[in-house]
């Protein structure tokens, strides 16, 4: 049977988080207004007005291109992209063509043995062929036979990045878009969620026998709003494609739209009769003119990258691959578990391992922001410390975290006045043990007659009586000596 | 002599001397155009009558209440003793292309008939603060789409005021009209190839083209967006170079408004030329166009206009002025082919937003679904001209002719800028401080004579478009009368951003011929 | 003189540029069309170097007269009824438009 391979490439529409949008003064973020109320005479193309652009966009487009590798042109122009549709109030929309801000650029994309073929970890590097500044055209919605529209999203400000046809798998385009959703974030530049369209793919897709290298026809993908629907999506119609080769018939460059309830695509219309942009320059605005002080100012303070982080982080901690990427996936994060790393000075493992088991438990289920938690990092490592100094054990450290979180004190504090410290005075221990042997004659007989397997229990009870401050190594020994 | 009679500057020493009102003022003018207007321009005009062709029609939309409420505004503070602008009571109208708060903004068109603007147009709106009077929205080609006025929706359309069988030139017809027959002593009409320079000739006014980007363009609304120009419309130099001192400058809404320092055009105004280069090419003195057999035809322009020009330069030079003869501009003649490439490209672009769904028409007729609905729209709302443009637009933007036509012809507009940095030059061989030429090929012609040849039509323009193509400011002054007693026109051209300058050599041109017999003759509709 | 612009390049740029023409004025428009189309093959003959750069604009556009990009400032626009009371058609604060047909298959 003949092997076939896909042939992926993503145009991925990327919303900035500014606060207004790319040409006008209105705010950006409309999500909960009401149709209509978030716009003015520029983006609602009145006749006269003029775009003007807003320089926050150009800073976070330089920030994204500068982490895609891609070179930040000195000189770039916007054009117009002249087509008729009703959610475009100006009939043109304003983009970059062939002089973009970016040029060129890739991902290099950690491909988890998980998700392997062969079921090992291997690099994919994706090339970036576009990286341009555009604006965001409005909203209509069905309403039987008529189209609604509201103009609340037009000129919000976009980077759409299109990739080279680099990807194999669908499990591979759902990584890329894993990983770009988390440098975005990482950067701060965009929310990038896929269910507000923040961040929005379309999939061009086609299939060859694998070894080929030609590229064949191939179909777009639309209207695909979450990760899990990209991969279902482009799997599916890879499936479809290879049954249609197989059965002898040519691949069509349909534009095909996803519809998620029934998992099935669906035809939108013929590529043949692709429109005609007639793109040329927006005489509106000037060159966007990127000086080298301007792009140092902006890229002054750009930080690591997630993967770039992630790999340190394995190599100067130590730390497990799979620690390192949980510890890396959001920013906040990982500068957190640094901090408490750099306070604690003990061993890396041991924070991430508090940090991903108990600390992260808390982060998700309250939903808090690792940046501003109460229970900094700097009270993590101090926590830690005391555990290791024996001033409390586990179980005390594991409940004192969300006590730091709940009220903001240091850890130290509220075990001093709770008293929370563990007991290590011999003589107290002593007397406790003693009560414990006295009330547990028939125990203490079974003990004696072989089955020493219960001292386990008696340290249990001494703990039990002292509310768990005991030092449960010291227990044990006053215990083991009484009952010789 | 009515009050409507007078100058701007005229007018401001009368209300600062406590001699009249801006009220007065207003009422005169609104007594000017009762009696010289007639009906102002609508979609449905019926039969133009005898007593329409006599009269000027400048208006489309006369806002008298709201120049009464700016007048008595004016009034008010100068009675409280209140600091007032420097317009203050001069009544003005504004080209129909320009959007004002709360007023029917049209175009000259079908499709934006009803169409009442929510935000104010930069300059209109920095005239207004000034102190000055809205008076009305002239009439203008539909789009500005034209040399004629005759092409816009409202008919009638403008009249020359010196003659009412001809056409006013255009497409800022009704401002140079509004102009020339004193029913106002300032308009704000709009440049892209001559708009305002050639109509100015044919009506004997004074027209200004500024450098691109000096004057904002916010507000109005596009035809060719890398070309277009606001400008003052008067009857003197002092008045145009008081006005664009107003609407000059950079502005937050329109980013291609340059932010070079507006230079101070009044305080020069009258220092004479002496040293001054005024530079006269042989290109300025011929057209070419097409002879209609696929070839090229080149004719000299009519001796009368050639003498008005030549005269001018004598009168320059007995003021110590030197003339520079043959300076050369060779690429002149490319202006209005690249003119056909570039401006259609941008306006089949700028019209596309009209298409029923925010604003404007939307037909009445039944649709199936929305390409109908935009078909059957804009097929009702524009007129032939912006019609022609939209698909001479489309065909030489299409991605395989783009190269062939639309980046061929900005690469001939750098040729044609060239021609002016080379005369420009202070380094070079002619340095000069301003080219003298004529405005037109000819002076007004009949109505419906040319109207209909979109060729010839646009030819009129041969002599105007470089200074568009080259982004330089212009000047047209009324320069007298040919044997038909109506007005011809000279131009000055000057380098980017030196409409002081042209102010300084228009005003000594125009102080050392106030005596001159043509002066003295006033329009046939107010003899 | 041989036209530029036939009857069917005519009619596809009538339909792309949502036009829909009688036959007097499609008659009247062609011709003039192909009139201009003449009249700008007078550039095809214009001696252009090849290091002649295109102009966006006559005036060049330096970093002394070219404005800086907009802050990013949210200025409340307070007119959108007024924008909105222009539309031909709304409901419900939507502006309403006929429906677009679209091919849906298999
Ligand atoms: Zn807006």
């Amino acid at each position: 049977m003949t092997e076939y391979e896909a042939v992926i490439g993503l145009e991925t529409h990327i919303q900035l988080n500014t606060k207004t949008k790319i040409f006008c003064s209105c705010k950006a973020d409309s999500w909960a207004d009401e149709p209509n109320t978030n716009i003015c005479p520029v983006c609602c193309g009145l006749p006269g007005v003029l775009p003007v652009l807003n320089k926050a966009v150009v800073e976070k487009a330089v920030v994204l291109a500068n982490a895609m590798h891609s070179e930040i042109q000195p000189l770039s122009y916007f054009d117009r992209k002249n087509y008729f549709y009703p959610d475009l109030p100006k009939g043109y929309q304003i983009s970059q063509f062939d002089q973009s801000l970016g040029k060129g650029g890739y991902l290099d994309l950690p491909i988890p043995a998980a998700n392997s073929f062969d079921k090992k970890a291997y690099i994919r590097r994706v090339s970036i062929w576009k990286l341009h500044i555009e604006e965001d055209a409005g909203k209509t919605k069905n309403a039987g036979n008529r189209r609604f529209i509201d103009f609340n999203r037009c000129g919000v400000p976009l980077v759409e990045m299109v990739t080279g046809p680099d990807l194999r798998t669908a499990d591979e385009a759902a990584q890329y878009l894993i990983r770009l959703r988390q440098l975005l974030r990482w950067l701060g530049i965009s929310e990038a969620d896929m269910e507000k369209a923040h961040l929005r793919c379309d999939a061009n897709v086609s299939i060859r026998v694998k070894g080929e290298t030609v590229l064949n026809p191939k179909t777009e993908i639309k209207n695909v709003n979450s990760i899990e629907a990209v991969r279902d999506a482009i799997a599916t119609e890879i499936d479809r494609q290879v049954r249609e080769v197989e059965a002898g018939h040519r691949i069509e460059a349909w534009t095909l739209e996803w519809d998620e309830d029934t998992g099935s695509l669906k035809k939108m219309r013929s590529k043949e009769t692709e429109a005609d942009y007639r793109y040329f320059r927006e005489p509106d605005l000037l060159p966007i003119r990127m000086t080298e002080e301007w792009k140092a100012k902006i890229l002054a303070g750009f930080p690591e990258l997630p993967l770039q982080r992630r790999a340190r982080f394995v190599e100067q901690y130590g730390l497990p691959e799979y620690d390192a990427d949980i510890l890396t996936g959001e920013r906040r994060l990982s500068d957190y578990y640094e901090e408490a790393v750099k306070d604690y000075g003990g061993d890396p493992k041991k924070v991430s391992n508090w940090l991903m088991n108990d600390v992260l438990r808390m982060i998700n289920e309250q939903g808090l922001n690792p940046s501003e938690m109460k229970l900094t990092p700097q009270a993590l490592a101090s926590l830690l410390k005391l555990v290791d100094g024996g001033t409390i054990n586990i179980s005390t450290g594991k409940s004192l975290l969300q006590k730091v979180q709940d009220t903001g004190r240091t850890p130290e504090a509220i075990v001093s006045e709770e008293g929370l410290g563990k007991v290590s005075d011999d003589s107290a221990i002593r007397t406790v043990c003693e009560e414990v042997l006295t009330e547990s004659p028939n125990e203490v007989a079974s003990y004696k007659a072989g089955k020493v397997t219960l001292i386990g229990w008696f340290v249990g009870q001494v703990m039990k009586k002292m509310r768990g401050k005991a030092d449960a190594a010291m227990a044990r020994s006053i215990l083991e000596e009484l009952l010789k | 002599m009515d009050l409507c009679d007078l100058s701007a500057l005229e007018l401001s020493r009368l209300l600062g001397e406590k001699k009249t009102s801006a009220v007065e003022i207003l009422e005169s003018s609104l007594r000017r155009i009762g009696e010289v207007d007639g009906r102002p321009g609508s979609l449905n005009a019926g039969e133009i009558t005898p007593n329409d062709r006599s009269r000027v029609h400048a208006m489309i939309t006369l806002t008298e209440d709201l120049a009464l409420e700016q007048a008595r505004e004016v009034d008010r503070k100068l009675a409280a003793g209140e600091k007032v602008g420097p317009l203050a009571g001069v009544p003005f109208t504004v080209k129909d292309i320009f959007c004002v708060k709360d007023t029917p903004s049209t175009a000259g068109s079908r499709i934006l008939a009803n169409f009442v603007a929510p935000y104010t147009a930069t300059p209109v709106e920095r005239m207004v603060a000034a102190g000055a009077l809205m008076i009305g929205k002239v009439n203008l080609d539909e789009f500005t789409y034209g040399s004629s006025t005759e092409s816009s929706a409202f008919q009638p359309s403008t009249r020359n005021p010196w003659d009412t069988s001809r056409v006013p030139g255009g497409s800022s017809g009704g401002s140079t009209a509004s102009v020339a027959a004193y029913e106002v002593p300032l308009s704000l009409g709009t440049d892209t190839a001559g708009s305002i320079r050639q109509p100015a000739a044919f009506c004997g006014v004074v027209g200004v083209k500024p450098t691109y980007g000096r004057v904002s363009r916010y507000g109005l609304i596009a035809f060719a967006s890398s070309l277009d120009c606001p400008g003052p419309v008067s009857r003197t130099v002092t008045d145009a170079a008081s006005m664009l001192q107003v609407i000059a400058g950079p502005d937050s809404h329109d980013a291609t408004a340059a932010t070079t320092p507006v230079s101070d055009y009044l305080s020069n105004l009258e220092m004479g030329v002496r040293g001054m280069r005024i530079g006269l090419s042989p290109d300025y003195f011929r057209i070419t166009f097409p002879d209609g057999q696929g070839g090229f035809k080149e004719q000299e322009l009519p001796a009368e206009i050639e003498k008005a020009v030549r005269h001018a330069a004598d009168v320059l030079a007995s003021m110590g002025a030197e003339i520079v003869e043959d300076v050369p501009m060779p690429n002149t003649r490319y202006g209005i082919p690249a003119y056909f490439v570039i401006s259609r490209v941008e306006a089949a672009s700028n019209l596309h937003r009209y298409d029923g769904v925010k604003y404007g028409l939307r037909t009445t007729q039944n649709y199936t679904d929305l390409k109908s609905m935009y078909k059957l729209t804009r097929n009702e709302g524009f007129g032939l001209q912006p019609k022609l443009r939209i698909l001479m637009g489309m065909y030489v933007s299409a991605a395989q002719y783009s190269e062939q036509y639309y980046k061929r012809a900005l690469r001939v507009r750098t040729l044609i800028r060239r021609d002016f940095e080379a005369a420009f030059d202070p380094a070079g061989n002619y340095r000069l401080d301003a080219l003298l030429t004529p405005t037109t090929p000819t002076t007004a012609f009949e109505m419906d004579a040319v109207y209909g040849d979109s060729v010839l039509m646009q030819y009129a323009d041969q002599l105007t478009v470089p200074a568009n193509h080259a982004g330089v400011p212009g000047i047209s002054l009324p320069g007298g009368l040919d044997s038909a007693q109506l007005p011809i026109g000279i131009q000055l051209l000057g380098a980017d951003y030196s409409e002081d300058k042209l102010f300084r050599v228009a005003r000594a041109y125009e102080m050392a011929t106030e005596s001159e017999d043509w002066r003295k003759v006033k329009p046939k509709v107010l003899r | 003189m041989s036209e530029q612009i036939s009857v069917e390049i005519f009619d596809h740029l009538v339909d792309l540029a949502a036009l829909e023409l009688n036959a007097k004025q499609a008659d009247y428009l062609r011709r003039q069309l192909n009139n201009q189309l003449a009249s700008v093959r007078e550039l095809e003959a214009v001696p252009l170097d090849e290091d002649i750069p295109i102009s966006l604009h006559g005036v060049p556009y330096e970093v002394e007269n070219s404005s800086a990009p907009r802050e990013d400032e949210w200025i409340p626009c307070l007119d959108s009824k007024a924008i909105l009371a222009q539309a031909p058609q709304v409901e419900d604060q939507y502006i309403v438009v006929p429906d677009i047909p679209h091919t849906t298959l298999k």
